[in-house]
């Protein structure tokens, strides 16, 4: 699994499931400071991605991500 | 004793989605009730009709409230945010300590819950599972999104008993505000439409099934042809308000609420009780300090069942005699379970504002062994100051409501 495609499905979940808008989808971008997410989000963040990537990620997981880059670093650690 | 009044209305139902296309569309004597292919999907299930809401803008409430809500309490907040721009109070009254909220409904969302439960019994794993299914299905879903999406502060009584819900939401919210316990009450109900709620009456014989391919003809409350009820969804928000501040902030006042009672047949758990029903009646009257004979217009409980209809109908005629105007509006959109109270509620409003005494749709030949009540077989008007509004649920609970036209 490339970085491009676990970017794309990230950017699509964020738009289409938590009404992000797109061009805040930037790397450095905080899911709590400023994409307006919360810790309840971020659990539901992990469970759709671990659905469309078929990875392994575990609710413990939220509590780890803060950033895009941060988390699409998590993800491919475990692709 | 402080005095409740109405200042502002929010109303989703298969009739409309606003108190004045709600009124048009009884006058005009439309029907909410479609035929709903879809169902056919479930097997040996027999009934196709249910009253819809034409609503799905669901992007008015924001995400972050939205995420925890099915569209069972995504239009029961529609309507609340209907209500509160009506009745225009300030962010300051709707967070204070002494402002609180009573909603409830029949089910929380039937949607989330067959999505989220379906999985976990089959697959024996909690695994894949989101945070804000259980949000959505649990039963004060709509009292607890409500609260936190609009900042209540003040209590917040979930009234969730099934066809009661929001008539008693609105006789706790009532009671809150008369008895000193609050100033101001937002207070209603909600139900979503799902082939569960109408399957679970078919199960005990009791939806329609004769008139799949002409569904404007049923419900038919009282009528010699009636073969059950027909479910629906729909929600409503009615702001009360102690009468002394909302005159003095110069509210509009739709009508002050005068009289409540909630009591228990304490019998079967599904089959009406005649005498259940005459007891809250009078104890409503006796609450608001009138005799029946000042009542103008009854609109009844009565959901096209045969059982249920006779039973009211008796009770009714105990404590009115056959001299009360009377209808039950089920025919129109059909049964909104948690929602029916409140929009019957805002029904009788409309009633006294209009003085129009909303016919009994789809009542040809009254049945023989009902009483000999006066039903409404076409619209009239009349100059009536109150209205009564009746509702009964599983379990033997019965609500009654009383609603006058404020004096000018």
């Amino acid at each position: 699994m490339t970085v491009e495609r676990v970017t794309a499905t990230l950017k699509e979940v964020l738009i289409e499931e938590f009404e992000v808008e797109e061009d805040e989808i930037v790397s450095g971008a905080n899911f709590f400071e400023d994409l307006d997410m919360d810790s309840l989000d971020a659990i539901d963040l992990i469970v759709m991605m671990d659905k469309k990537l078929g990875i392994d990620l575990k609710a413990e997981d939220a509590q780890k991500i803060r950033t895009i880059d941060e988390f699409i670093d998590l993800i491919m650690t475990r692709v | 004793m402080r005095r409740v009044v109405i200042t502002g209305v929010g109303v989703l139902s298969p009739l409309g989605n606003d108190m004045q296309e709600l009124q048009e569309a009884l006058v005009a004597s439309k029907s909410g009730v479609v035929h709903v292919e879809s169902w056919s999907e479930y097997k040996d299930f027999n009934t196709r009709v249910c009253g819809l809401v034409n609503w799905d803008a669901y992007k008015e409430i924001p995400r972050k409230s939205r995420r925890s809500m099915g569209r069972v309490a995504i239009m029961a907040a529609k309507t609340m945010m209907d209500a509160v721009k009506d009745a225009g109070l300030s962010e300051e009254q709707i967070s204070n300590p002494r402002t609180g909220i009573s909603f409830g409904s029949t089910m929380g969302s039937d949607e989330a819950l067959f999505d989220s439960i379906g999985t976990i019994a089959k697959e024996k794993t909690f695994i894949g599972q989101n945070s804000m299914s259980f949000l959505q299905f649990m039963s004060h879903t709509v009292a607890a999104n409500i609260a936190a999406m609009f900042k209540i502060r003040g209590r917040n009584i979930p009234a969730c008993s099934a066809c009661t819900s929001s008539s008693m939401a609105i006789g706790i919210g009532y009671e809150s505000i008369k008895y000193g316990m609050s100033d101001v009450m937002f207070v209603g109900g909600s139900e979503e439409a799902h082939p569960y709620n109408a399957g679970i009456f078919e199960i005990m014989a009791a939806t329609s099934t004769r008139y799949n391919d002409t569904p404007e003809q049923t419900p038919r409350p009282f009528d010699t042809e009636r073969d059950g009820l027909v479910t629906a969804e729909g929600a409503g928000t009615l702001v009360l308000e102690e009468y002394e501040a909302a005159k003095a902030r110069g509210a509009k006042i739709y009508g002050e609420i005068i009289g409540y009672a909630t009591s228990c047949d304490g019998e079967h758990i599904t089959t009406p009780s005649s005498a259940g029903m005459e007891q809250v009646m009078r104890l409503a009257l006796d609450d608001a300090q009138i005799t029946p004979d000042k009542v103008g217009y009854i609109n009844a409980h009565a959901t096209s069942t045969p059982k249920g209809d006779i039973a009211e109908s008796h009770a009714t005629y105990a404590v009115f005699g056959d001299k009360t105007p009377i209808s039950s509006t089920k025919g129109y959109m059909g049964h909104l379970l948690g929602g029916c109270g409140v929009v019957e509620s805002i029904i009788g409003l409309i009633s006294l504002k209009t003085g129009l005494l909303p016919a009994n749709k789809n009542l040809v030949k009254v049945d023989e062994t009902c009483a000999p009540l006066d039903y409404l077989f076409e619209h009239r008007y009349g100059n009536h100051d109150i209205v009564m509004n009746n509702n009964f649920a599983f379990g033997g609970i019965n609500t009654s409501l009383i609603f006058k036209k404020i004096e000018e």
